[in-house]
């Protein structure tokens, strides 16, 4: 009777353990169909031959593809303006992130209405905002030029995105627009997660709201630091729509990702394309592993 | 227990169901093949994908004479390459007819991404395109049927060169200078407009100047020619940074394509457009359009002695390998190439016919806008690639949007940004 009760048990628990498989084999297959897939067919495109669009025999090449993307200028040049995209939005994001969050932390009057507009540029999408900004720049017509030679403060039209680092400057600036308003959020978040009981404690103990900023509320905030970080990173890394809108395809202010899509898609040729794009996926990675890493540090 | 077993089961068939949708989503459809007949293409529905406007009266007709609906997709032109190349290179339907322009030759003839229609298309017809035939020529084959004659010419605003005192288009680059310089003398702050942003648009206006100043940009073994300082190509850039360094050209034209530019043509902010297509006057003349209406006119591109050279941009019209109706497909280009539709169309959207026998009824019957010009222009276009756009053109247009960009910016010199392209051209062809 026992041995009876324990095959029973044993097939119920298999059973389970079957349909606990079969309900998330929809979702494994759309992970191998939609992204294992993918990657691995990407994959095999970056260690294969440009083939016959560029007169080369098609064929395995093994890493001669990374070799040739690493070593050419253009893509050096559009590496180096992305770690300049990057490491330009993350400060101006962290700093003016917390600053925002921080005021918009105290009740005031109109404070809801703050709030809407400032979620606004989140919600354009971010080729409409290129455009947009696309009129504030233009050297012909451009309120920018406009209302600075009303002012006097320049005498001449400016040409805002010819320049290099004026040019990256600038850009930065209308990619930073828009993702400012969710790293605010992410912190005003992080700042109604802090007890109140702990600011007054410490202003028991003496502290200045300097001191308490520095002393309670950053270390406090950390967890939102690391996710802020996290997605500001990933955001800039990936930035394209506002350079192509801007200044398209220029040098001066190339991405990485734009590099990969002229590549890939204008140039056709994939497996120099998919190259670069599996070297920009595996920094990505490691980005978002280190700042995984340190979101764990902060909330353990 | 039966309750549990049911539920396996059910959950083993939505999985068999996903994976068999899976497995069939991208699966292809059978296609029709070229050459079928009338009878057989009728109820098909065709997508034809190009870059300009269509009226919908115009495809009604071609409806109701033969049984094929049409759901014309117009895109960017930008845009149109990149979903070309996308779905071609993975294999999947886009379109049963798509634009084909001359730039796509080598590249999409050499991947086999389009059917030859030289064995589809009839003979009295591919004869009637054979003024354009070389731009759609590759490897024994023609891909296109070309719809759009567009070739580089001047355009001025009349107006504004009788405020001037200046009677005629200038002819030379040297009477250009003078009258560029009369222009702004009579409050034109920019006479000239000229795209050079790094985009394909930005480009052609180098290799028109390349051409009406004698040179060609390569040699009939596509070796490069336009590294030497005392290259017509050279000169023609350095052109270019002098135009704006002089201040003819507007500073914001560094990040101006061709559309925009033009923009400003109809909006009266500019007196000349170097190099643009005979087909954009019905749109400068356009009330409804433009702000000079009236007061465009066409001018032969200025060379050094006299009017130089000009080349052709020409469009077609191509059938995907991956199109599910070919025969209908066809059906549609043929219909399209009939001197009536062909003439119907260049009054909607400006694309001037390619076949003979639309561009003499628009002569003859004086609907050609700027038509004398257009004609005294014919003789001095010249192939950009006399066998053809080679198969790395567009690595060669990517490179050059890119450097000459760098150089109208003055980030780079014109002598690096050209021996830099030389270089990369150079390597295309060993």
């Amino acid at each position: 009777m026992r041995a009876w009760r324990n095959r029973e048990g044993d097939r119920s628990a298999r059973e389970a353990q079957v349909l606990g498989w079969l309900f998330v084999a929809p979702a494994v297959a759309a992970v191998v169909v939609l992204i294992l897939y993918p990657l691995v067919t990407g994959f095999k495109q970056s260690i294969r031959s440009g083939g016959f669009l560029f007169g080369e025999k098609p064929g395995y090449v093994g890493l001669r593809n990374y070799k040739d993307v690493i070593h050419d200028p253009t893509s050096q040049s559009a590496m180096r303006h992305t770690v300049e995209y990057v490491l330009l939005a993350v400060s101006l994001e962290i700093v003016l992130g917390i600053a925002i969050a921080v005021t918009l932390h105290r009740v005031f009057r109109g404070r809801g209405f703050v709030l809407a507009v400032l979620i606004l540029p989140w919600a354009l999408p971010s080729v409409v905002s290129g455009v947009l900004w696309r009129r504030v720049f233009d050297p012909d017509n451009g309120m920018l030029n406009s209302v600075l030679m009303q002012l006097h403060i320049i005498s001449h039209p400016q040409v805002w995105l010819a320049s290099g680092r004026g040019a990256i400057f600038y850009i930065t600036l209308v990619h930073v627009w828009g993702v400012l308003p969710l790293i605010s959020l992410i912190f005003l978040a992080g700042l109604q997660s802090i007890p109140d009981e702990v600011y007054s404690a410490s202003a028991v103990d003496g502290a200045t709201p300097w001191r308490q900023f520095r002393h309670v509320t950053l270390p406090l905030l950390r967890p939102s630091i690391a996710i802020a970080l996290t997605v500001g990173t990933l955001l800039a890394i990936s930035i394209f729509d506002e350079i192509y809108v801007l200044n398209g395809t220029a040098l001066n202010t190339r991405s990485i990702l734009i590099q990969v899509y002229n590549t890939t898609f204008v140039e056709a040729d994939f497996a120099h394309g998919t190259a670069l794009a599996f070297l920009l996926a595996v920094v990505t990675a490691v980005f978002g592993g280190l700042y995984a890493l340190a979101l764990r540090r902060a909330t353990v | 227990m039966n309750g549990r077993r049911g539920l396996i089961g059910l959950a083993a068939l939505v999985v068999s169901a996903s994976l068999l949708a899976a497995s069939c989503g991208g699966g292809s459809s059978s296609s029709s093949g070229a050459g079928g007949s009338s009878e057989s293409i009728r109820g098909q529905t065709i997508t034809v994908m190009v870059p300009y406007d269509m009226p919908q009266k115009l495809l009604n007709e071609f409806t109701a004479q033969t049984g094929v609906k049409v759901n014309y997709v117009k895109l960017g032109w930008d845009a149109t390459h990149t979903k070309l190349v996308t779905a071609n290179a993975a294999k999947v339907y886009i379109a049963d007819v798509a634009e084909f322009d001359w730039s796509f030759t080598g590249q999409f003839a050499g991947a086999g991404w389009v059917e030859p229609l030289d064995t589809v298309l009839p003979k009295p017809l591919l004869e009637n395109l054979k003024n354009t035939d070389a731009a759609f020529s590759a490897n024994g084959h023609t891909w296109a049927a070309c719809y759009s004659n567009d070739f580089r010419v001047s355009m001025y605003n009349k107006k504004m060169f009788a405020k001037a005192g200046i009677s005629s288009f200038p002819t030379t680059f040297d009477e250009l200078a003078t009258d560029v310089q009369k222009l702004k003398a009579a409050g034109i702050q920019y006479p000239l407009a000229i795209p050079m942003a790094a985009t394909e648009g930005g480009v052609t206006p180098w290799y028109l100047l390349t051409l009406a100043m004698g040179g060609q940009l390569f040699d009939n073994n596509l070796k490069p020619q336009f590294a030497s300082p005392s290259s017509a190509g050279y000169k023609a850039l350095q052109w270019e940074v002098d135009a704006l360094k002089n201040g003819w050209v507007s500073p914001g034209a560094v990040s101006l394509d061709d559309t925009p530019t033009f923009d400003k043509f109809t909006a009266g902010q500019n007196a000349i457009v170097l190099a643009t297509g005979p087909g954009n006057m019905p749109t400068a003349n356009d009330p409804k359009q433009s702000s000079i209406a009236g007061d465009a006119q066409l001018g032969l591109v200025p060379g050094m002695t006299g009017p130089g050279s000009s080349f052709g941009l020409p469009e077609g019209l191509s059938i995907p390998v991956t199109a599910k109706h070919k025969a209908a497909a066809a059906a549609f280009i043929e219909w399209w190439e009939q001197p009536k539709n062909a003439i119907a169309i260049y009054h909607t959207q400006g694309s001037l016919p390619c076949g003979a026998d639309a561009l003499k009824q628009l002569s003859d019957t004086g609907q050609l806008q700027g038509g004398a010009v257009v004609t005294a222009e014919l003789p001095h276009v010249v192939p950009l690639f006399p066998s053809g756009a080679p198969i790395w053109y567009e690595q060669f247009s990517s490179d050059a949007q890119g450097l000459l960009n760098a150089a109208v910016k003055g980030q780079m010199s014109v002598g690096d940004a050209l021996n830099q392209l030389s270089a990369k051209a150079a390597a295309h062809t060993q």
